[in-house]
């Protein structure tokens, strides 16, 4: 009898992923299949809220999130959730509505169906690093990142706040240099893989998010790194499609690569480029990625 | 048949606000055997008690319940009461109608009705409450101190000033603790060397004070007035008593660079040390995981130039068993160490402030060791990477403290006032440098406390910003500290030379094991419990056993010290009665029924049963059964919820007057 096989997901890949990020979503089912992880997309699924619901309508943002995890109630297994930003508001929802019987019985009434709970939702980066192991994400390694000096950038939504996502320590997280590490990559120390990229002001308040990008990529940059690496589609819109503009402002040059963690791992795993959907960053990785000798 | 008294009280409007107080006497005096009821204002009073003696004696009263507040608070004071009318304070048992009754509920009819079935519970009960003799044990009267910092040193000079022979531990080669690792000290900023000193050679010199240094409290046994405590006497590897302290294996040692943890490792010290020039006793110690002789059995240097003799290679560990009568438990704090992020602890470090990483980011008592003449820079504030004078300083209070989501909810207590010390210190050593502080609020409750607070700031020009630090990070060989100002809404960012973190003050590192030895209870932060928060601050609720210092919770210099007084006051108390009473509430063993299991001997956590043979006239055993041993037996019960036989109760909480109660509702 074959036994269930219990790296089997549902999956939620969140609007980004189905626009600007094509890549993250296509980087991620191909990796996912090669490391033999099942993903079943959640039917139906739709936009979580993120970024803009929870500051507009509270009521709104928690019944989008737990009708989503109603519908992936459907589907075995836990939930896998590509971006940050989904995965805060799903998590954030879970915390609120577990603490809060009032609003718990708000968004019953709202979703016209009993709220779930006991679903696990799990960033990417938990399935490889825990679920799927560091052991075994080293052992599928193809082709392993040596040479490659990463700065990894959680950004501001992955672990905080405390108790919420209960991702990885707070202030001070390892589980993308645990990842990073089992793959062969070498990733750099350095002071601004926790600051905040400025995610929802892109396109409102764009000078602000230059001034934030800036910093980041300042630093990464001063620790050494030859690229980033971001699970988020936020954060990469604003580090990898803005960084000529972010570079005109400030009179600079970075050429800094920016891949969603999916890429790298996939690369490792031995993927293509076509294949991890390389093509699509802005900042053209091939070059730094043929110096290595990894293409 | 019994005449039993009921006392009803009002608390003030306590319990008078949500009980009808006088229903309560009125239809609990109508309760058999119930011959006088009735309520008052406050019970425990001095009116409130010559009431209830006056009646036991007119009414010739020969049971007593105390409706009042609960008998933590006061089963003592009116058992005493009763027991000055004649009774035996025994017969006496309070129902509890405030936390039980009238605190938790807000309808007058319902918690009215609840009181009355609480006092007709303990009516019921006090039916069957027996006759209890007093029990005497004699008291030993010599005394441990455990832990030789500030406030263990007080508190054995106090005790032995009296006469009392004080056996003084403790774990590190020189008594001092961390006052003499101080540079000045608040609020008067007299140099914390001059003035601990001279104390600690009082103790070297004492000749009622026996001290065992590089010693730990083994084991624990026996009880208030009698316990008996191991102590191993770790092998120091030098010979005590020919030891002249002349200092020259310290000079010939090859080995050289070892970081000295008295200096926070800024400074070197030899294999064979002492831990800093002043230190008492001033005989050195080989530290054998670091010395050639003991790594490779070559060397022996220090043995071929020490005058008198007194290195010993093969000395061991000893262990050495002092009677005593009390014990005081000193032992200190620690400081909370962010690079490391303790594991299996619920608190989370603060990897994000780079200590350990960054190396110019230091601990408050690295900047004591800077700032102190004898210190590894002979008081030149230095940074530790490259020597240079630190021109712009930023200083990071609540670092663990007061952060609840981190894991530790508590204030320091100390680090607002040595802040404000450092900023001082600083200035008058570097004339040209900017002091910046970071801070939630300033507390600085404590006399002349808040003026030198302020000080620091209107004349010793520090910058006290009011906000939380996000982010350091070393940019070149500057700190860039990323925090903000909320007094002015603005994020503000710092390139600073040298960062000082004000980390959280805990407990010693096992300060839990020493507690489960002891038998004393410590909260979630292993910070030893008090009997009582306000009325019992330096006791144990483990009879015999005191607190003094900042185990007991974080605490400044003078808090400590007069804590350390009180305890020795409360063990010279002890000490001033040759036989010692306690009280009868202790389990004993019917043997006719004991089948010898000893399930209770298995869980009494006290060590109180022993096993005693049943002989028969010609002196035949006849069976092997417990026994209690009224001077050890802590009164917990725990024996008579296991005996499979019912054969073991405790006096006080027979099974018959729990069955009483039961059936009287
Ligand atoms: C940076 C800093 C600056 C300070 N500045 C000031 C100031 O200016 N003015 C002021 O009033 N206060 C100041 N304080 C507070 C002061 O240090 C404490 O109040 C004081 O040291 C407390 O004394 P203690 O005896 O309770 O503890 P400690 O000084 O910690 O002494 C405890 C002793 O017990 C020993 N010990 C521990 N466990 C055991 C064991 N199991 N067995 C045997 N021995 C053991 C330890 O080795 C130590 O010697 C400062 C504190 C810090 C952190
Ligand atoms: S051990 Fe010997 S050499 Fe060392 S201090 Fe004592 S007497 Fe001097
Ligand atoms: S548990 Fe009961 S029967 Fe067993 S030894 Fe103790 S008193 Fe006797």
């Amino acid at each position: 009898m074959p036994t269930k096989n219990s790296l089997d997901y549902a999956y939620y890949p969140g609007c980004s992923l189905h626009a600007s990020a094509g890549e993250y979503d296509l980087s991620t089912r191909k990796l996912f299949k090669a490391l033999g992880i099942g993903l079943t997309e959640v039917p139906d699924w739709f936009c979580c809220g993120a970024t803009p619901a929870h500051n507009v309508d509270e009521l709104l943002s928690l019944s989008l999130c737990a009708k989503n995890l109603e519908l992936a109630e459907q589907v075995e297994g836990d939930l896998a959730v590509a971006c940050a930003a989904c995965f805060s508001r799903l998590k954030f929802t879970q915390h609120t509505l577990e603490e809060n019987s009032t609003k718990r019985k708000q968004v019953e009434t709202a979703i016209d169906a009993p709220v779930k709970l006991d679903g696990k939702v799990k960033h990417l980066l938990e399935i490889l690093a825990r679920d799927l192991g560091l052991e075994r994400l080293a052992a599928s390694v193809k082709k392993p990142l040596s040479g490659l000096k990463v700065a990894c950038y959680y950004g501001c939504l992955l672990t905080r706040p405390p108790d919420v996502p209960n991702l990885d320590c707070i202030e001070a997280p390892t589980i993308m240099e645990d990842v990073l590490g089992a793959v062969g990559a070498e990733t750099v120390a350095w002071s601004h893989r926790m600051e905040c990229c400025g995610a929802n002001f892109t396109l409102s308040r764009p000078g602000v998010v230059i001034q934030l990008t800036n910093a980041i990529l300042e630093s990464a940059k001063a620790a050494g790194a030859d690229c980033v690496m971001v699970g988020c589609p936020l954060c990469h819109g604003n580090l990898d499609i803005r960084q000529k503009e972010i570079e005109g402002v400030y009179k600079t040059t970075y050429n800094m690569p920016v891949f969603y963690l999916t890429q790298l791992v996939g690369l490792a795993a031995g993927l293509s480029a076509d294949q991890l959907g390389l093509d699509a960053l802005i900042v053209n990785p091939l070059p730094l990625l043929k110096e290595k000798h990894l293409l | 048949m019994s005449r039993i008294g009921v006392f009803i009280c009002h608390c003030g409007e306590n319990i008078s606000r949500t009980v009808d107080v006088e229903r309560v006497a009125a239809q609990v005096g109508k309760l058999p055997g119930v011959a006088f009821s009735t309520d008052y204002k406050y019970m425990c009073s001095d009116p409130g008690q010559n009431l209830l003696k006056k009646a036991i004696q007119e009414q010739k009263l020969s049971h007593i319940v105390v409706a009042a507040c609960s008998p933590r608070m006061h089963e003592r004071t009116f058992r005493k009461a009763v027991e000055a009318a004649g009774l035996n304070p025994f017969l006496c048992e309070m129902a509890n109608i405030r936390e039980h009754c009238s605190w938790v509920h807000e309808d007058k009819e319902e918690a009215t009705a609840k009181a009355i079935e609480i006092v007709g519970m303990m009516v019921e009960r006090v039916k069957k409450n027996r006759v209890l003799p007093t029990i005497t044990v004699p008291v030993t009267k010599r005394s441990l101190v455990i832990g030789g910092g500030i406030a263990g040193i007080q508190a054995a000079l106090d005790i032995a000033d009296c006469g009392h022979e004080v056996i003084l531990v403790e774990r590190e080669p020189s008594i001092g603790g961390h006052m003499a690792q101080l540079s000045e000290t608040f609020p008067t900023l007299d140099c914390s060397q001059c003035i601990m000193t001279p104390k600690m050679v009082d103790v070297a010199n004492h000749p009622k004070i026996t001290l065992y240094t590089w010693s730990e409290v083994e084991l624990v046994e026996g009880y208030i007035g009698n316990f008996q405590v191991t102590i191993r006497r770790k092998a120091r590897s030098v010979d005590e008593d020919k030891c002249t302290g002349c200092g020259v294996c310290m000079e010939k040692c090859p080995i050289k660079k070892i970081p000295n943890k008295f200096d926070c490792n800024l400074g070197m010290r030899p294999a064979i040390y002492v831990p800093f020039p002043q230190a008492v006793p001033n005989t050195p110690v080989i530290d054998r995981a670091n010395c050639t002789k003991f790594k490779t059995g070559k060397c022996g240097l220090c043995q071929k130039v020490c005058g008198p003799g007194a290195i010993d290679y093969e000395q061991e560990d000893t262990l050495v068993v002092e009677p005593v009568g009390a014990i005081v438990v000193a032992t200190g704090f620690d400081l909370y160490t962010i690079d490391e992020k303790p594991k299996g602890s619920a608190i989370k470090g603060y990897g994000e402030f780079g200590h350990g990483k960054i190396p110019d980011v230091i601990d408050g008592m690295t900047f004591e060791r800077l700032a102190s003449a004898s210190g590894p820079t002979g008081g030149k504030i230095l940074r530790p990477s490259d020597g240079k004078e630190p021109k712009q300083i930023v200083f990071i209070q609540c670092i663990g403290s007061r952060a609840r989501e981190k894991g530790i909810s508590y204030c320091s207590k100390v680090c607002c006032m040595y802040t404000a010390k450092h900023t001082m210190l600083y200035h008058h050593k570097v004339h040209d440098g900017q002091a910046y502080v970071f801070f939630m609020d300033a507390r600085t409750p404590g006399k002349n406390y808040d003026e030198f607070w302020r000080r620091s700031i209107e004349e010793e020009e520090a910058v006290y910003i009011r906000g939380m630090v996000s982010r350091l990070y070393q940019k070149g060989d500057k700190i860039v500290v990323m925090g903000s100002d909320i007094a002015v809404g603005v994020q503000v960012e710092i390139e600073a030379d040298m960062v000082v973190l004000a980390t959280a003050v805990q407990p010693q590192k096992g300060a839990d094991s020493l507690a489960q030895k002891l038998g004393i209870s410590y909260d979630k932060y292993n910070f030893y419990s008090e009997a009582h928060a306000k009325l019992r601050p330096v006791e144990c609720a483990t009879a015999g056993i005191y607190l003094a210092g900042a185990c007991q919770g974080p605490k400044d210099i003078p808090d400590a010290v007069s804590q350390a007084s009180a305890a020795a006051a409360k063990v010279m108390t002890l000490f001033a009665k040759d036989k010692l009473e306690r009280e009868p509430i202790v389990a004993r063993v019917k043997e006719g029924g004991c089948v010898g299991c000893f399930a209770c001997k298995k869980v009494c956590a006290y060590g109180a049963v022993e096993e005693k043979e049943i002989r028969d006239r010609q002196g035949n055993l006849i069976k092997v059964v417990a026994y209690v041993n009224p001077g050890v037996c802590g009164g917990c019960g725990t024996c008579q919820a296991t005996c499979p036989s019912k054969s073991v109760e405790l006096d006080g909480y027979t099974d018959e007057q729990i069955v009483a109660m039961i059936e009287a509702l």
